[in-house]
């Protein structure tokens, strides 16, 4: 019942948009309060978790699970669709697009976030990958919503990067598989996960070792971990800000709950660290390529992209640093969520407003837009790891974590290169906040209502940097429990 | 082993030989009308090599795999390249970023280095299939190879399906096909994922009159 609820107003939701041509703004409306009933059965499949730790399944085979660690999850999927759908287009008021983009943008961004919450509601890992790669397609389709020479190139490569990513991905799903057809033959629920990782201790592990490359190579293309992160800058460069802010937060966090649950069963059959030590590389990399990319950044979209391949090396970082490190990776993957998609929204407001997406043109955007300014200051301020936000907390958990490890040498490193982000980082909003505006540039938000559900992100975002709410902490410790068995 | 295994072993690896070998194909070959006609007869051939394994490992499920795979990867989607072709078109491969002779070496190399890191499947696998498990992987990184160094737009796709082709024949080689709902989801998600990019393929193509990647250099800091 609950998997229905979850599941299906988004495909509601874009029969709806198919249905209605030309393009009305109830649709919009309709889809977006749609999108509160999925959230709410997120809110529900965590609450089942907190209160009884319990993991409903349904469908044939058992198709379909929510334990703590989906619920997580689908929380954050549904709840940064939910904040997608209210901010993104459609709605009435001010917009760049024709009634016929506005279809295919409700089509298709619900179509997306369909296959988003069920790839975390996934139990079997091959539905679970089928669902990521039909992300992949979805938002394919929109990043071209608007077509420019830049945006062609962009969603070029986006598609046929991730497209080889993710086939990698399965490449490594038919190579884990493989692992245990050979130990205990052919079984109809083989790939369900907690089937795989009750007989994860038993399996090959070399064949596992070179299965967790490629599944870390192909979901971390997805995630955007570097050295597979180059799609990322176009992406989140060109495509339409509500695709990219659903993509930035909801979409990567995705991609990394896959490596998540691949590393469980790898770690459970190598047993000697090997996919951590792979995670911390991979993550130092991201860290060191994010923090010299800000510094040169021209376009705050691309900046904010690098900013995102930083969190992803944290993230990983968290992830290969023990329980404390999944504690705090998957925090910090909370906030990262409210934190981005929160951004990506202002970017489009202020993109409107200056007409274009360079550093240098944007000035006196304090005095111009004060709102947004204001809220966008203080959601770089957080993406830097600043109190009283969230991500400060997360940020300290994981040196806790890296510091109780004995990686002194690494965390250091980490703290070095979070400093060079973080100087770049207050040049260019100094740039983007202070000065005369341009001319032509007149003052005054575009937005109108919409800055409030904006102001729920960010108090989430504070709330979450003052305290740490005991259901979630709750939560939170139930996955580290089902992660590091 | 008995003569029935042998028979398997001897056919199985014969069937990734060939499929390996169309691959290598898109490597010395320059115009798209090559690429189509080898990209179709790897399928048939794939389709063939899940036929033989379906009948020699008793499994009925990879019937229905082969007949999806024919329907899909020997009739529909080398008709929509021909048809990509002749609206685009076809523009030949004339100056590939790595030339076809060192391609040649480095195709070689490749699969050197696919039975390299395959040595514990093949150790571990009891399958009478195990000997074509490298050949698998190492058309995977010839797919792989082909998107990074060929320069137009169609090129990268079948690469791309190529890659697929690899790790298809990876799967049914491994552990004789995966369960067949998954392997259906699978053939949706390549067919969608295909008439994508042959969308952008067209945007490319109205938006920069040719299809050369080479073009698609925008995007920088």
């Amino acid at each position: 019942m609950l998997f229905s609820l979850l599941l299906i107003p988004s495909l509601v939701s874009a029969a709806l948009a198919a249905a209605f041509r030309p393009y009305r703004t109830l649709v919009g409306w309709v889809n977006a309060l749609l999108s509160l009933v999925a959230l709410g059965a997120a809110v529900s499949f965590a609450g089942h978790a907190v209160r009884d730790g319990e993991a409903p399944g349904f469908g044939p085979g058992e198709m379909l699970r929510a334990d703590a660690l989906s619920a997580l999850l689908m929380v954050c999927v549904a709840g940064a669709a939910s904040l997608t759908l209210f901010l993104g287009p459609g709605l009435g008021g001010e917009t760049n697009y024709k009634a016929s983009q506005l279809r295919r943008y409700q089509l298709f961004i619900n179509l997306f976030i369909c296959s988003m919450l069920l790839a975390v509601a996934a139990n079997n890992v091959a539905i679970m990958w089928i669902a990521i790669e039909a992300t992949t397609i979805f938002s394919a389709l929109l990043t071209t919503l608007t077509r420019t020479k830049t945006s062609v190139e962009a969603s070029w490569k986006y598609i046929l990067i991730g497209s080889v990513g993710i086939a990698l991905a399965f490449a490594g799903t038919v190579l884990g598989y493989f692992d245990f057809v050979t130990l205990s033959g052919r079984a109809e629920n083989a790939l369900n996960w907690p089937v795989l990782l009750a007989n994860a201790p038993s399996l090959h592990p070399e064949v596992m070792k070179l299965a967790f490359v490629f599944l870390l190579v192909g979901y971390g293309t997805k995630a955007g971990i570097a050295p597979m992160h180059t799609w990322k800058p176009d992406a989140y460069g060109e495509a339409p800000a509500p695709l990219v802010a659903l993509m930035s937060s909801a979409l990567f966090a995705v991609a990394m709950y896959a490596i998540l649950r691949w590393k469980v069963v790898a770690d459970a059959a190598i047993k000697d660290h090997y996919a951590d030590r792979l995670l911390l590389a991979l993550g130092l990399l991201s860290l060191l390529i994010a923090a010299f990319s800000l510094v040169l950044a021209r376009n705050y979209r691309r900046m904010l992209a690098y900013s995102s391949v930083e969190h992803t090396g944290l993230v990983c970082l968290g992830l290969g640093l023990g329980p404390l490190g999944v504690f705090a990776a998957l925090l910090h993957l909370v906030n990262h969520t409210a934190a981005k998609s929160l951004m990506f929204f202002l970017v489009g407001n202020i993109e409107r407003k200056y007409g274009s997406p360079l550093i240098r043109q944007v000035r006196g955007l304090q005095t111009v837009m004060p709102w947004t300014g204001g809220l966008f200051a203080a959601g770089l301020l957080a993406l830097m790891g600043l109190p009283p936000f969230g991500l400060f907390i997360s940020e300290f958990a994981l040196f806790r974590a890296g510091f109780a490890g004995h990686h002194p040498w690494l965390m250091g490193t980490v703290l070095l290169l979070l400093l060079v982000a973080f100087v770049s980082f207050i040049g260019h909003l100094n740039r983007m906040l202070y000065g005369t505006a341009p001319e032509g540039v007149t003052a005054g938000e575009n937005g109108g209502w919409r800055i409030a559900p904006m102001m729920l992100s960010l108090a989430v975002l504070v709330v979450l940097g003052l305290t740490l709410p005991a259901p979630l902490e709750t939560l939170l410790n139930q996955i580290v429990r089902i992660v590091s068995r | 082993m008995n003569d029935h295994d042998t028979l398997f072993a001897q056919l199985s690896t014969l069937s990734a030989s060939v499929v390996l070998l169309f691959g290598i194909a898109l490597l010395w070959r320059r115009s798209l009308g090559a690429y189509i006609k080898a990209f179709r007869w790897q399928s048939l051939v794939l389709s063939i090599a899940f036929a033989l394994i379906g009948y020699f490992g008793n499994d009925h499920e990879l019937y229905i795999i082969a007949i999806v795979l024919l329907v899909l990867k020997v009739f529909v989607i080398p008709w929509y390249l021909s048809r990509l072709q002749t609206r685009v078109g076809a523009e030949r491969e004339a100056h590939p970023y790595v030339n076809v002779a060192t391609s040649l070496i480095v195709a070689g190399l490749l699969v050197m280095l696919a039975y390299a890191i395959t040595r514990p499947l093949v150790a571990v696998s009891r399958l009478p299939t195990r000997g074509g498990i490298p050949l698998a992987v190492g058309l995977i990184f010839v797919g792989l190879f082909v998107i990074i160094s060929r320069r137009k737009a169609l090129t990268q796709i079948v690469g791309f399906l190529v890659l697929e082709n690899g790790i298809a024949l990876l799967a049914a080689l491994c552990t004789y096909g995966i369960p067949l709902i998954v392997e259906l989801g699978v053939f949706l998600d390549v067919l969608m994922g295909f008439l994508v990019m042959q969308v952008i393929v067209y945007q490319i193509r109205d938006t920069f009159e040719s299809i050369d990647v080479e073009q698609l250099n925008q995007l920088r800091h």
